[in-house]
């Protein structure tokens, strides 16, 4: 600002000054009061449940008269419950491992293989679909699909949904990291005599290895939570964590499911959280 | 990107380096086999579904005759106000973690906004049932403070604002929605809010311009690729859930997708519920085409 000299004009640079502070730190008041406002929002509905899945009583009621651990005992000796964990882990871990495997061929076609550009990019879009196509039309479609060429509905057909409903966050996490590899380091290899198989070994696979173990981690949490496809796709027979509980969230809200939903929250929590840490979200 | 490859229009295998082009192929072929069996398959199916038996346009009219075109009004419009929401918490928010938060701070409050991502959503919707229930956090705090004589009806209720299916949603529907869907936009936001060159904000104030001047004429132009990047990607699953109005909707604020998985498991109607997912589908794809005309939004849903 001008300033010029003399006695009332400099009272005013100090007034104004003044109030650019003052200004400023109502500013940065609002921003800091909306982010702990937000923090709360998306933290204190899960304490809540924390709070009231000690309750003695089956049903809670606030506050509580008493604490225990009760109702933990008795979601981990629930036949229904351990079974639903035991085939979400099981789908999880084979939906996490062979997705992040196909997941790395289709981040190396889209980044480094010698193809047309309009064939590696065609190759993307197709994997992206379930990311612009709502759920539930993808859920119905490979539903209806499911009974039509009598693949049926059960294990094998939920286990299919679940490393197609992780190829494409697999694709996109390794296809980001692996474009930050020096495609000239490959072709240094090469030259030096390496065949592709000990070039991708020794070169490429060291430096992608923090989004590989990011990418099995990240797509264990996504089939570990997946709902939707899995009720479109698993028949009478299956029973997942996630439907486990939707079934009884429809009956009731009780002490157990309390305990429960603390169980899968902290579980999925602790994967996406070590996930996190290996392969910061930016 | 290897340049050289972009130019080819159709991959040859001739030459000294053909059997590497051979081999890339082959290793495509699998994740690229996975995608079209389960994705351009299915919904090729279900286009031939909506139109069957024989080739009929009839599904598509009961469509129009129904009572279901409301309910594809209504989860359109939940998903416009739910996705602005959003958005109006993510700007402030992204804002202050990309510009004032201290940097030390910067990563953990980052991760801490995003982890929901990874956690189970219907867990996430079954939370709010217990701080909004008439014997919950939220009416327990007010009636024994005195502030209502009786508890409110929060869960499960509509707000009753607005015109015909074009309402605001419930309390608990609203909020359930929000808290799903604010950390894929936190996320989305903070990526375009990083970028945003801090010194044109600190030039504008020097010139004297207001917050709502900056927030207009600098922020809003700066970041809009992020918001709108933000919004194709929840749009869709907001207007297309069925597990959170299942556990948190009124009876009168059904959604297109609890009316699709209803013909589905309990009416057995595949031929209406294909025609119902198309037109979703398609309105939905409009959206996008839309959204992605601008080579600002394209690069960012890039980055994706």
């Amino acid at each position: 600002m001008v300033t010029r000299v003399g006695d009332t004009s400099d009272r005013t640079g100090v007034a104004d000054r003044l109030r650019g502070r003052a200004t400023a730190a109502v500013r940065g008041g609002f921003f800091r009061i909306t982010v702990v406002v937000t923090a709360l929002f998306l933290y204190l509905p899960v304490v809540v449940v924390g709070y009231l899945s000690l309750s003695p009583a089956p049903q809670p009621s606030i506050p509580l008269d008493g604490a225990t651990l009760r109702w933990y005992a008795a979601v981990l000796s629930d036949a229904r419950f351990v079974r639903g964990l035991v085939t979400s882990c099981v789908i999880g871990v084979v939906a996490a491992v062979a997705g992040t495997g196909l997941g790395l061929l289709a981040a190396r076609t889209i980044v480094r293989a010698r193809l047309p550009g309009w064939l590696r990019a065609s190759v993307a879009v197709v994997i992206a679909i379930p990311l612009f196509v709502p759920t539930v039309v993808v859920a119905l479609g490979i539903g209806i699909t499911a009974g039509r060429v009598g693949l049926g509905f059960g294990f094998l057909p939920v286990v299919a949904g679940h490393l197609y409903w992780v190829l494409p966050f697999s694709t996109f996490l390794i296809a980001s990291r692996y474009a930050t590899i020096d495609g000239r380091m490959t072709e240094v290899a090469r030259d030096l005599g390496a065949d592709g198989v000990t070039t991708f070994r020794t070169v490429t696979l060291p430096q992608l290895w923090p989004a590989l173990v990011a990418s099995v981690l990240f797509a264990f949490a996504l089939s570990f939570n997946e709902f939707l496809l899995t009720f479109f796709l698993a028949g009478s027979g299956v029973t997942t964590m996630p439907l486990e509980i939707y079934g009884k969230v429809r009956i009731g809200a009780t002490s157990f499911l309390n305990a429960a939903s603390v169980l899968v929250l902290g579980f999925s929590g602790v994967v996406a959280a070590v996930a996190a840490s290996l392969e910061p979200p930016t | 990107m290897s340049g050289s490859t972009d130019r080819i229009p159709w991959p040859t295998f001739e030459g000294p380096d053909g059997w590497r082009t051979l081999v890339d192929v082959g290793l495509a072929a699998a994740p690229t086999a996975l995608a079209v069996a389960l994705g351009v398959v299915p919904l090729a199916v279900l286009f031939v579904e909506s139109v069957s038996p024989l080739v009929t346009p009839a599904n598509y009219a009961a469509l129009g005759e129904s009572v279901y075109l409301p309910v594809l009004v209504r989860s359109l419009g939940v998903g416009v106000v739910v996705t602005a929401a959003c958005l109006a918490v993510a700007y402030p928010v992204t804002y202050w973690l990309a510009h004032a938060c201290p940097a030390r701070y910067r990563l953990p409050i980052l991760i801490s906004f995003t982890l929901p991502l990874w956690l189970n959503y219907v867990v996430l919707n079954y939370t709010w049932v217990w701080i909004l229930a008439t014997d919950g956090i939220v009416n327990t705090v007010l009636t024994a403070g005195g502030f209502v004589d009786r508890p409110l009806d929060l869960l499960r209720t509509t707000s009753g604002v607005g015109i015909g299916p074009l309402a605001l949603p419930g309390p608990s529907l609203g909020l359930g929605f929000v808290h799903i869907y604010l950390p894929y936009v936190l996320l989305t936001m903070y990526v375009s809010m990083e970028r945003l060159d801090y010194r044109q904000v600190e030039a504008a104030r020097d010139l004297g311009a207001g917050s709502l001047r900056v927030f207009l004429d600098v922020v809003v132009p700066e970041t809009y690729a992020g918001a709108v990047a933000g919004t194709l990607i929840v749009y869709a699953r907001i207007a297309g859930a069925f597990a959170t109005p299942q556990i948190l909707a009124s009876p009168s604020e059904q959604m297109i997708a609890q009316i699709i998985t209803t013909q589905f498991y309990d009416v057995l109607d595949y031929p209406f519920a294909a025609a119902l997912s198309v037109v979703f589908l398609l309105v939905v794809l409009v959206g996008f085409g839309v959204g992605a005309l601008s080579t600002d939004v394209r690069a960012e849903l890039k980055r994706w």
